[in-house]
């Protein structure tokens, strides 16, 4: 379970994230949508602590992350070694896959077991096969990630990001880059995440991909969440007025 | 030019390669360090780098030269001219090979950092396994430029007495008087040095390629 409280961010002066309270369950797919803008990537990385925060707690199973509260009210970050530990139980899929170009797909995979969470480098191996094979990459395991698609390379991040056996994992518009036709395959394995009931984070603009996987959608809006509920509740009786525009022009 | 004096240039010219090998092999291992530096988290340490690398590429090579040969005895440390120049080049290029490979680390692009942040990934692992490669595939072109310059640099050497290609050939002349034939010869050799590393460089462009992108064969 991941519990977001009064998390706030600010880039400068403008205040990012103001006061963003969230709870999402084990096993919970979780959208969050929005207009460009509005906060909804940088909530996603602060939980990952690619953006550090100004004020707020993120709770991972009760375990607070990132910060640890001191004497006298003061915070401090902990130590790099523990946010190495820490983020090993998150996957993260980023917009642009962000694959190491000089290592085949199999090598990305197996990097985080291997290095980060010392698996043998035959486990790590047998893991990553299975992984590509999951995704329907399994000819593709010594292709370098300019000889494949985008879609592909898509692909191989989640393998990548599942290689961790993560709590919860962390989509950030994995699907806004590609060409149309190669989004189909990419949804279909989040698709067949499902039946796995792993915990789910995903930032897109899919509306109706949002309706069909998610338990809950998440209006962001202004730094904050302005709407939560299921996708029936959220996407035909909005009741925030901005949401309803927001949605309008989705159509 | 007669056979003796051939063989003699081409002995120079070992010398002034074996020197250059010398200076880059130990160049490297301390612009590696010095590049640690420059992107460490204390600030006097990335303001050493900072330092070395203004005052050493601000000084001409043939001060430093003088500078290394002079100093070194008034430090009480005995060192032979050959020592000193393997020492004086090392100081030099480390401050160049340093540049090439800080500019490696800033062509990561971010999000390569990202990704092997959000998999926690230890420094280890991290430098071995995608810093150091990658910084290798983007740096590799100005750092073979680099060693084709210490192959020429190995020159202002014979100014402090080393005796290699450009003290030998003025040798030579003093003796001959053949100036052209010598400087000749001697500029074709650091010629055929010079290609010699280019080449093997090429070749190592070539192996290191990321695969599947253009420009695969440049």
């Amino acid at each position: 379970m991941i519990e977001i409280r009064g998390l706030t961010k600010s880039f400068g002066e403008t205040r990012v994230l103001r006061g963003v309270d969230l709870q999402v369950d084990d096993g919970e797919v979780l959208a969050l949508i929005g207009r460009s803008g509005c906060g909804k990537t940088t909530l996603l990385r602060c939980i990952n602590f690619l953006e550090d925060y100004d004020a707020g707690e993120i709770l991972l199973d009760g375990q607070p992350l990132w910060y640890r509260s001191g004497g006298g009210g003061q915070r401090h970050r902990v130590s790099d070694a523990e946010a190495r530990r820490l983020r090993q139980q998150m996957g993260v899929v980023f917009q642009q896959y962000n694959l190491f170009p000089h290592m085949t797909a199999l090598e990305n995979v197996c990097l985080g077991p291997r290095h980060s969470q010392r698996v043998s480098a035959a486990e790590a191996e047998e893991l990553g096969r299975r992984l590509l094979a999951r995704v329907g990459l399994a000819d593709k395991v010594a292709a370098y990630p300019a000889q494949l698609s985008g879609g592909q390379q898509q692909r191989v991040a989640i393998a990548r990001a599942l290689a961790m056996r993560p709590k919860v994992l962390l989509l950030d518009e994995i699907t806004s880059a590609l060409d149309p036709e190669l989004v189909g395959e990419v949804e279909d394995v989040i698709r067949s995440l499902l039946p796995e009931r792993i915990m789910m984070i995903l930032v897109t603009h899919a509306i109706g991909f949002a309706r069909e996987i998610a338990h809950r959608i998440a209006y962001v809006a202004d730094g904050t969440i302005a709407e939560i509920g299921s996708p029936a509740q959220l996407l035909e009786q909005p009741r925030d007025p901005t949401l309803k525009d927001f949605l309008r022009r989705m159509r | 030019m007669n056979t003796p004096t051939l063989t003699l240039l081409l002995q120079a010219a070992g010398v002034s390669l074996l020197l250059a090998l010398a200076a880059i092999a130990a160049g490297t291992v301390a612009a590696a360090l010095l590049t640690a530096l420059a992107f460490s988290r204390l600030r006097p340490l990335r303001f050493f780098y900072r330092l070395y690398v203004y005052v050493v590429r601000g000084t001409p090579l043939l001060v430093l030269a003088l500078l290394i040969f002079y100093a070194l005895p008034a430090l009480d440390l005995r060192a032979g001219p050959y020592l000193a120049g393997v020492l004086v080049l090392t100081v030099y290029v480390a401050a160049l090979f340093a540049e090439v490979f800080r500019g490696g680390v800033l062509a990561i692009p971010r999000p390569q950092w990202e990704s092997a942040k959000s998999l926690g990934v230890p420094p280890g692992p991290l430098l071995r396994k995608i810093v150091g490669p990658l910084v290798l595939r983007y740096a590799l072109p100005p750092y073979v430029n680099v060693c084709v310059m210490t192959v020429k640099a190995t020159s202002v050497l014979s100014i402090i007495s080393v005796w290699e290609l450009t003290l030998a050939s003025r040798e030579i002349i003093e003796r001959t008087l053949a100036v052209f034939t010598v400087l000749s010869v001697a500029g074709v050799l650091y010629f055929i040095m010079c290609l010699g590393i280019d080449r093997i460089g090429r070749r190592l462009e070539r192996r290191l390629a990321l695969r599947g992108f253009a420009g695969e064969r440049v």
